[in-house]
């Protein structure tokens, strides 16, 4: 029986990993992941989560002592933004080729400088190559699906890697919204223990982890973590599919289409900007243009054959990041997105903005599709524009 | 449990009264014939010496091992050593080969003599009047280390004279299987105790920490065990990079949470893995590649972080500083510390580097030994709020003494030597005070 509650993005991450059973926690609080670390406390204080409490010095720390009691054999949870990121560097582009599949949420935060706690995907994209599967999710409870997913999909014996679920910061980590408390049970038969065999560190079965690898070795490792990536992809689908049979909601995996059957212009997003997106796709419809919306979930693995499948048939696409790609002049989305699309000839624009936690707005989706829907027919002349600015 | 129990022999107390050796020949065969005595006196060998001789009841008997017809044997319950006459060929090469020429052959008895302890009463040493021989009943406590199962592989490729291979082996006879060791990046896992390759470096599981995280990965190990109620030794052999610098912020996160981990630092004063650069445990005076000998300075301008002191202050419940050459003595705090259920032990392990020191490999033990007999590093152990030295030197060796023999202190001027005089006696004054509460 699911309970409707409502609750910000950081509660609703609280309650996915509350359902997951992990035997730890470790997390230090920073803005504006912060009530996550207090909503996890006051759940294991109550009793609602039975697991260890790490009330760690910092992020560094927070991520080493889960990946001590992950390399022991146990389920850990843990969350981050910004600043916390970034400090956590030096493990996090460890956990990943650890083979750990610890999950982890980002309420993603811009970067410093200049000083700024607000929202921003800064954070977890300049993180993307470090590794793990990231999932950039829309709404709260696309948040706690995730993290019950995101274990099921890291503990995969094919994969065995970690996840990021990032989810804007503010916008979704302090906006409450209704969220369905799934069934415990139900979720106990989604997702089973965790049983770890291929890296454990137990005198019974005692095992060098890390032993010095010289480079042919240190390759075919590097290797089977990039197959592992590439695996994921057929993963996440196939979990996504299953969540949708036993809750009732899906979220089509790698990426989702909306309204692109019939579309000749797209937009293609991150994360919260989608929701606001998908209102703007269905009012510029209702003065006949065929425009669609593809929400990226997966980042890392880039679904790059799911995004060709999904694009092929448009004329132009506008590309929303709310991010920068230093180097590029452009947002990562928009990098990873014309690396994907290659093969198509379609004019690819890109729009920047949602920075610092400015907002992404119904008038700069009206803006984007206006230049895209110019870009079908003319010239591009323009390819980066920045909302607010431009 | 078997006793092993051994003769030792103070050479620098013999006076040659050879009493010794009239009352063996008289207890083991009614004469005064020195010859038939098994222990002698000797003189003026290469080496100025000048003591008592006897078979030692070696733990590994070259005698032993050389005997072509098998006529020596050891005996697994007392660790005596001794000939079994029907199998002896008297070809005498046990006589040549053991080292502390302690097996003799009596041509009045045509055969082969040795020690047998006398049933654990000798007669030698009730008649040594100086006290040059002793019988020991402790070494026990050795002989039960040295029979257990060395879990490092053989191979290890530390530098010529590090002790810390003989710190690990030695740790982990003691720590035993149940066991799961971190070492994170430096000399330790450098010589190849997390192994190469494909090979692992030891026989219980051990992984490679980041330098900066030991004490945050060994917690998370620990609580996980401890949720599975099992009872796992979670250990961390670090160095002093790892420990004082990097890795302090999660050495004192876990110190301050109560993580009950056992943490070992392996203090060689500096990254010498690395090549030997400067650390925060780098003494006052001292030369590395980083606090190098130039026109305008000389070695390191600041004094160390005094690290088992700060442990202290932190609240871990046990902590305590060691050397490799008092073994017995780090053995003791090692078995302390693994009873520890109430927080972080901290042992501080004193460990000169011959290599980045600047000394020769062969000195290694003496130079630790000197260290602690010239209160440059006073042993001590600090549990249930109380400090002790375990090792007391009330009257210490001149700290030029320890200096003299180590080459990155062979600039120091005598200004600078001072400066390290009052740096130790202020530390060991800081100890005495803290002890007379």
């Amino acid at each position: 029986m699911e309970e409707m509650i409502v609750v910000d993005g950081n509660k609703a991450a609280a309650w996915g990993a509350v359902l997951s059973r992990p035997m730890m926690v470790a997390a230090y609080p920073i803005t504006p992941q912060t009530p996550l670390v207090e909503y996890l406390s006051q759940f294991i204080a109550d009793g609602v989560l039975d697991a260890d409490l790490v009330e760690v010095e910092g992020e560094h720390s927070a991520l080493s002592v889960l990946q001590g009691a992950s390399l022991a054999g146990g389920r850990v949870f843990t969350g981050t933004s910004g600043q916390g990121l970034a400090f956590m560097f030096e493990p996090y582009i460890r956990t990943a080729p650890l083979r750990l599949p610890i999950v982890m949420v980002i309420a993603t935060r811009d970067g410093i400088s200049p000083q700024c706690v607000w929202g921003g995907q800064q954070d977890a994209v300049t993180v993307r190559d470090g590794g793990w599967i990231q999932i950039y999710v829309e709404n709260n409870q696309e948040i706690l699906d995730t993290v019950i997913m995101a274990y099921k999909i890291g503990e995969d014996p094919e994969i065995l890697l970690p996840v990021n679920v990032c989810y804007d910061g503010f916008y979704l980590s302090h906006m409450s919204e209704a969220v369905k408390i799934p069934d415990q049970t139900l979720v106990d038969r989604f997702l089973p223990p965790y049983k770890p065999t291929h890296v454990k560190l137990d005198p019974e079965t005692p095992m060098a982890v890390d032993p010095l690898t010289p480079g042919i070795l240190f390759t075919q490792y590097r290797q089977g973590h990039l197959e592992a990536q590439e695996k994921a992809k057929a993963v996440i689908e196939r979990v996504d599919e299953e969540f949708g049979h036993l809750f009732g909601r899906s979220y089509g995996g790698l990426v989702e289409n909306y309204r692109m059957e019939d579309a000749e212009i797209a937009l293609v997003a991150m994360g919260s900007p989608c929701g606001t997106g998908k209102v703007a796709i269905d009012r510029i419809r209702e003065k006949g243009v065929k425009a669609g919306l593809v929400k990226v979930r997966s980042l890392r693995p880039f679904p790059r054959e799911r995004l060709l499948d999904s694009l092929k048939g448009v004329k132009a696409i506008g590309v929303i990041d709310k991010n920068v790609c230093f180097g590029w002049g452009t947002g990562v989305l928009y990098v990873e997105l014309s690396a994907a699309l290659q093969s198509l000839s379609v004019p690819i624009l890109d729009f920047i903005g949602g920075l610092g936690g400015s907002d992404i707005t119904f008038d700069h989706f009206e803006f984007a599709m206006n230049r895209v829907l110019r870009a079908m027919k003319e010239e591009v002349t323009q390819t980066v524009h920045w909302f607010s600015l431009d | 449990m078997s006793v092993f129990n051994q003769l030792a022999i103070h050479p620098e107390k013999c006076n040659n009264c050879l009493d010794c050796e009239t009352a063996c020949a008289r207890i083991k065969t009614g004469t005064k014939n020195p010859t038939r005595s098994r222990i002698r006196t000797i003189k003026n060998l290469r080496e100025p010496y000048y003591g008592p001789v006897v078979c030692l009841q070696c733990t590994e008997p070259d005698c032993l091992n050389i005997c072509p017809s098998g006529a020596i044997h050891k005996n697994p319950e007392t660790g005596i050593v001794s000939i079994d006459e029907e199998r002896c060929v008297r070809c005498l090469l046990c006589t040549l080969v053991c080292p502390y020429s302690g097996i003799f052959y009596s041509a009045k008895d045509k055969k082969v003599i040795k020690c047998d302890l006398c049933d654990g009463d000798p007669e030698c040493v009730k008649v040594c009047e100086p006290g040059a021989l002793q019988f020991l009943k402790h070494a026990e406590t050795y002989r039960e280390w040295a029979s257990k199962e060395d879990l490092f592989s053989p191979g290890l490729s530390a530098c010529m004279g590090c002790n810390s291979e003989l710190i690990i082996r030695f740790s982990l006879r003691i720590l035993g299987k149940n066991t799961i060791l971190a070492t994170p990046p430096g000399c330790i896992p450098g010589f190849g105790a997390v192994g190469y390759s494909d090979t692992a470096g030891a026989r219980v599981p051990i992984f490679h920490p980041l330098l900066s995280n030991t004490a945050a990965m060994l917690a998370g190990i620990k609580r996980y065990y401890q949720r599975m109620g099992r009872e796992v030794n979670v250990v961390a052999f670090a160095g002093d990079g790892g420990t004082a610098d990097v890795g302090f912020q999660s050495l004192s996160g876990a110190v301050e949470r109560g993580e009950n981990i056992l943490y070992i630092c392996v203090d060689n004063e500096g990254y010498m893995n690395t090549g030997i650069q400067r650390s925060g445990t780098t003494p006052f005076g001292a030369w590395t590649t980083t606090t190098p000998v130039g026109k305008t300075s000389k070695g390191k301008t600041r004094e160390s972080k005094n690290l088992p002191m700060i442990m202290v202050m932190h609240g871990a419940p046990y902590v305590a500083t060691a050397s490799a050459a008092f073994l017995g003595d780090y053995g003791q705090k090692l078995k302390k510390a693994m009873k520890v259920k109430s927080g972080v032990a901290y042992i501080h392990l004193f460990s000169p580097c011959p290599t980045g020191w600047r000394f020769p490999p062969e000195k290694t033990i003496e130079v630790s030994r000197l260290a602690v007999e010239t209160n440059f590093f006073p042993l001590w152990e600090y549990e249930k709020g109380a400090l002790r030295f375990t090792h007391p030197v009330e009257h210490p060796r001149p700290v030029e003494e320890y200096l003299r023999g180590i080459g990155k202190y062979s600039h120091l001027n005598k200004k600078q030597v001072d400066e390290i005089k009052r740096i130790s006696e202020k530390r060991y004054g800081m100890l005495k005070t803290l002890m007379q509460k």
